[in-house]
């Protein structure tokens, strides 16, 4: 009891006043809004896909922009609350983005049945993934770095979710950018891939977020 | 639970605007409700004062992410099972690494003491004075190591009346060495 003591006595010494961390909402509207204006100027500097306004008419192709928003926006607010100890006591809004992903693959599933007859295949497959990675690695930078500044216990879980948010930006950014009418392609290699991304993202989670 | 709760979160606030005095209540009330959550979990009182330490230490590096405006307790337990994960990790993985390997020692174990001191060969007698079919499923299975799939394979039995005819004739065989 005694070596308890002395650790108490230790640390009060130590004390020294503290910041408190930012509120996670405010931490994920901060990135809300920086990824938001990196997406916009993505967009301007690559250009809009031209047939945009006449796709955004497409129910199906708009519930995935929308969706996608939706994840984004989800998993920015879930990564922030699975940056603190106890998930600042909103286990539900921490767990949100599981039924964004469920919404998700229903879209999916239901513009891929709306594909009929199937639109022509790109000609290029692995690009796009790259792409997505790349546009996707400085917002994934910069979460994990305000993330490492907190004490996540869920270390893997919000490694995955942060690199997911972060991929989303790309995979938005890609689908507002690229002229493609393949839902096929786009399940191959716009969105498989970022589930294997995710699993890279626990790993990272690991390495990164552990203290 | 109210009433026992709310001056943690008025000491952690007062802990950190840099009151000492609070800080050290603070840690003091903590190692005390935590301490029957990790006796239960973990057998020696060595190990658990270690433990101790440990998420204090944690509690004291992460005393930022708290901001006094939630309740104290989940926050701290939250640390507390996160460090006890940890140090269960740790343990059992120290443990396997010092577990022996069992062939290290399989050399000087003693003999087996269930052994059994009856052979095919030691009945050989027995086994012939049994039915033909009987006799000839026992010396395949046991003289030349077939399984009962395979006995029945090259007989032309099914595999449950090779089983069978092994079960009676074992029961035959006890019955005739119990006399003896």
């Amino acid at each position: 009891m005694s070596k308890i003591q002395d650790l108490v006595e230790t640390l009060s010494q130590d004390a020294a006043v503290a910041r408190p961390a930012p509120h996670p909402f405010i931490m994920s509207m901060k990135w809300l809004a920086g990824m938001t204006i990196y997406l916009a100027l993505s967009l301007a500097i690559y250009g809009l896909r031209p047939d945009l306004m006449s796709k955004l008419h497409e129910p199906w192709f708009a519930a995935e922009i929308a969706v996608l928003i939706v994840i984004f926006v989800a998993t920015s607010f879930s990564a922030a609350l699975l940056s603190f100890p106890d998930l600042h006591q909103m286990r539900r809004v921490a767990y949100a983005p599981a039924l964004m992903f469920a919404l998700f693959l229903l879209v999916i599933f239901f513009s891929w049945s709306a594909d009929n007859p199937p639109a022509a295949l790109p000609i290029h497959t692995y690009e796009c993934t790259t792409c997505i990675v790349l546009v996707s690695l400085l917002p994934a930078a910069w979460t994990f770095l305000e993330m490492r500044k907190n004490a996540s216990t869920h270390f893997r879980l919000a490694g995955g979710i942060a690199l997911l948010s972060a991929l989303s930006i790309g995979a938005l950014w890609l689908r507002l950018h690229e002229v493609n009418d393949s839902i096929k392609h786009v399940i191959e290699w716009h969105y498989l891939p970022m589930i294997g991304f995710g699993i890279l993202g626990m790993w990272l989670g690991k390495k990164i977020l552990k203290w | 639970m109210t009433e026992k709760t709310e001056p943690l979160e008025a000491l952690m606030k007062q802990a950190i605007n840099g009151d000492k005095r609070a800080y050290a209540v603070l840690l003091q009330e903590t190692s005390r409700f935590l301490r029957p959550f990790l006796a239960k979990r973990l057998n020696m009182a060595a190990e658990l004062d270690d433990l101790m330490q440990e998420i204090l230490i944690s509690i004291h590096k992460a005393r930022h992410t708290y901001d006094g405006e939630r309740p104290f307790k989940p926050w701290a337990y939250a640390i507390a099972r996160y460090r006890l994960q940890d140090h269960l990790r740790l343990h059992y993985s120290d443990q396997l690494r010092q577990a022996i390997d069992l062939s290290d020692v399989e050399n000087s174990l003693p003999d087996p003491v269930t052994k059994s001191a009856v052979t095919y060969e030691s009945i050989r007698g027995e086994i012939r004075a049994l039915p033909q079919k009987q006799a000839a499923i026992l010396k395949m299975m046991h003289q030349e190591g077939y399984t009962a799939k395979e006995v029945a394979k090259k007989i032309g039995m099914k595999e449950s009346a090779v089983k069978v005819a092994a079960y009676r004739a074992y029961k035959i065989l006890r019955n005739k060495l119990e006399r003896l």
